[in-house]
């Protein structure tokens, strides 16, 4: 397909996607133009294949987004810093949701040696700190979509820290119940593990024992409950 | 009614290339048999089971095959909402409970059903996902819950690499959005980079209050300079709101020009005729996309005379 069609098919599938979802419910677009409350906001990789309003099964107004190289959070990104903000004090989500993945090319990238490039080598900083502080770990692990793997959880758990450090996200804890997530998305099977870090201090693994460790987090048209090490949509 | 629109659109649209042709197959099997299955199930919701939009065609297609067969194998499941309605009171919490495992189990129904399908069409489809990913476009736009990049596009998974942030800013010393162009771009290989923005931008809206925002000042600071550029224009327009959605175009195409002038950009275009930037905005009181038309070539030889990092 040439450069030309790939382009007008996403303006056309547009076209049709608005048709159905007006056909559909003719209040839809009316009310999505009435103002955003989203409950969520995820941090997520760039990675075409995490698209997150898709995985999570939920629809246009339930997650506030911001995706970079790597889900890396940088306490003096003022990019990040800003979508947090406006999140956090403006928006007033319930959840923020960190979220890696399996098979991700900055995790690839910060456990290589080689430089990658351009202003790249500079982003993924955090994360080769992350790879330095626990090179033995790392070094142990002999199956290398496994490492990348591990590095990919040790940058949630570095990345929730730093959530949990930001000010904005502190006083919304304390003020009003705000939970702070960490995730994993495995792209090969499409399902979402909850990693235990974050306010609930849970440890995925030994996690679910029983039903007091659930998490729900609703969505206007769906739900995704946190259970033990397991995420699971529900749709309402 | 919007069957026959869809199919129109498609119709004079699309190419003829594989890929479309296999749309237009799913939207006619659309067509055909939509109303019938709108009337068998009036209060169903369309797929968010599914999550995704996917290509409006194959999902809504996709939908059908499932609502069909669950209507004749299975009891649909009435809603929740509607079935509470009619007994009232009476919904006992079995009844929620029940409710919640059907609803539940509808999901992944529809997920399996969804995943044999891509495996039919395609046997390698989740191998290759999870081997590696060669989106076509990157995606620049808003962090707003309302515009999730691949529902409203119809893109699938591994479709477009996404960077979302507060009014879908590219900022020079931004090394955020500017490791995103560059892994994008060099490594990635994407042909096209949208920079997607949309009516009604709280973050447009927040930049032209006059109000000490904290840590947002710095970010939003880059539209109240798009705002000086286009003063006159701007102050020209009588009409708040109208002038709102001017500043969010002029934003957008703003920041078309800010990823025309990185490095990756102008290198990979002057050596393989790709990536081509395209600004594009959101409309939320009827879901379209408006192309705002950008002259890529006439953008890029205009910032060339001082942004210039190419060799020639």
């Amino acid at each position: 397909m040439s450069q030309q069609d790939t382009f007008l098919y996403a303006l056309s599938s547009n076209n049709a996607w608005a048709g159905y979802k007006a056909h559909q419910n003719p209040n839809f677009f009316p009310k999505l133009a009435s103002g955003q409350s989203p409950q969520i906001l995820w941090l997520g990789c760039s990675d075409s294949r995490c698209p997150e309003t898709v995985i999570l099964g939920l629809q246009p107004g339930d997650v506030f987004v911001h995706r970079n190289i790597a889900n890396i959070i940088s306490p003096t990104d003022i990019n990040t810093s800003a979508v947090i903000e406006y999140a956090v004090v403006h928006l007033k989500v319930k959840h923020v949701v960190l979220c890696g993945h399996t098979s991700c090319g900055g995790a690839a990238a910060a456990l290589s040696d080689t430089r990658v490039g351009g202003v790249l080598d500079t982003w993924l900083t955090p994360l080769k700190a992350v790879r330095f502080a626990h090179q033995e770990e790392l070094d142990a692990i002999k199956d290398d979509k496994a490492r990348a793997v591990r590095i990919a959880e040790l940058n949630v758990e570095a990345g929730v820290k730093v959530l949990m450090a930001n000010f904005a996200i502190q006083d919304a804890i304390r003020e009003r119940g705000l939970e702070v997530h960490g995730c994993l998305f495995d792209i090969g099977c499409g399902r979402i593990k909850d990693l235990g870090f974050g306010t609930k201090g849970r440890n995925g693994a030994s996690g679910g024992l029983n039903g007091s460790s659930e998490e729900v987090v609703r969505g206007k048209h769906a739900q995704l409950a946190f259970r033990g090490g397991n995420a699971q949509m529900i749709v309402r | 009614m919007f069957n026959a629109r869809l199919v129109a659109s498609f119709l004079t649209r699309q190419s003829s290339s594989s890929r479309c042709a296999t749309k237009l197959n799913s939207f006619s099997r659309l067509s055909s048999t939509a109303n019938t299955t709108t009337q068998l199930r009036p209060g169903v919701r369309f797929c968010s089971s599914h999550g995704s939009f996917g290509t409006a065609s194959r999902t809504a297609a996709n939908s059908l095959t499932h609502q069909s067969s669950s209507s004749t194998t299975t009891t649909p499941t009435p809603r929740f909402a509607s079935s509470s309605n009619s007994s009232s009171s009476s919904s006992s919490s079995s009844d929620v409970a029940m409710y919640l495992k059907q609803s539940h189990e509808r999901v992944f129904e529809s997920n399996r059903t969804w995943a044999a399908e891509q495996k039919a069409r395609d046997p390698e489809f989740f191998a290759k996902l999870a081997a590696g990913q060669n989106p076509e476009y990157l995606w620049i736009g808003c962090s707003d819950s309302r515009i999730p990049a691949e529902q409203i596009t119809g893109l699938e998974p591994g479709d477009a690499f996404v960077h979302r942030n507060i009014a879908n800013l590219v900022c020079n010393t931004d090394l955020n959005a500017m490791s995103v162009i560059n892994y994008a771009v060099q490594h990635l290989e994407v042909k096209h980079i949208v920079v997607c923005g949309h009516y009604g931008c709280g973050g447009v809206k927040a930049a032209m209050t006059a109000k000490d925002m904290g840590i947002l000042n710095p970010w939003l600071r880059n539209i109240r300079d798009v705002y000086r550029l286009h003063e006159k224009e701007l102050d020209a327009i009588p009409e708040e709101e109208a002038r709102y959605n001017r500043l969010v175009e002029l934003n957008v195409i703003e920041q078309c020009r800010n990823v025309i002038k990185t490095a990756p950009v102008q290198q990979s275009y002057a050596k393989n005729k790709f990536p081509i930037v395209h600004g594009w905005v959101f409309g939320f009181h009827d879901g379209l996309l408006k192309d705002l038309e950008i002259d890529f070539e006439a953008v890029l030889h205009d910032i060339q005379k001082i942004y210039n990092l190419t060799d020639n």
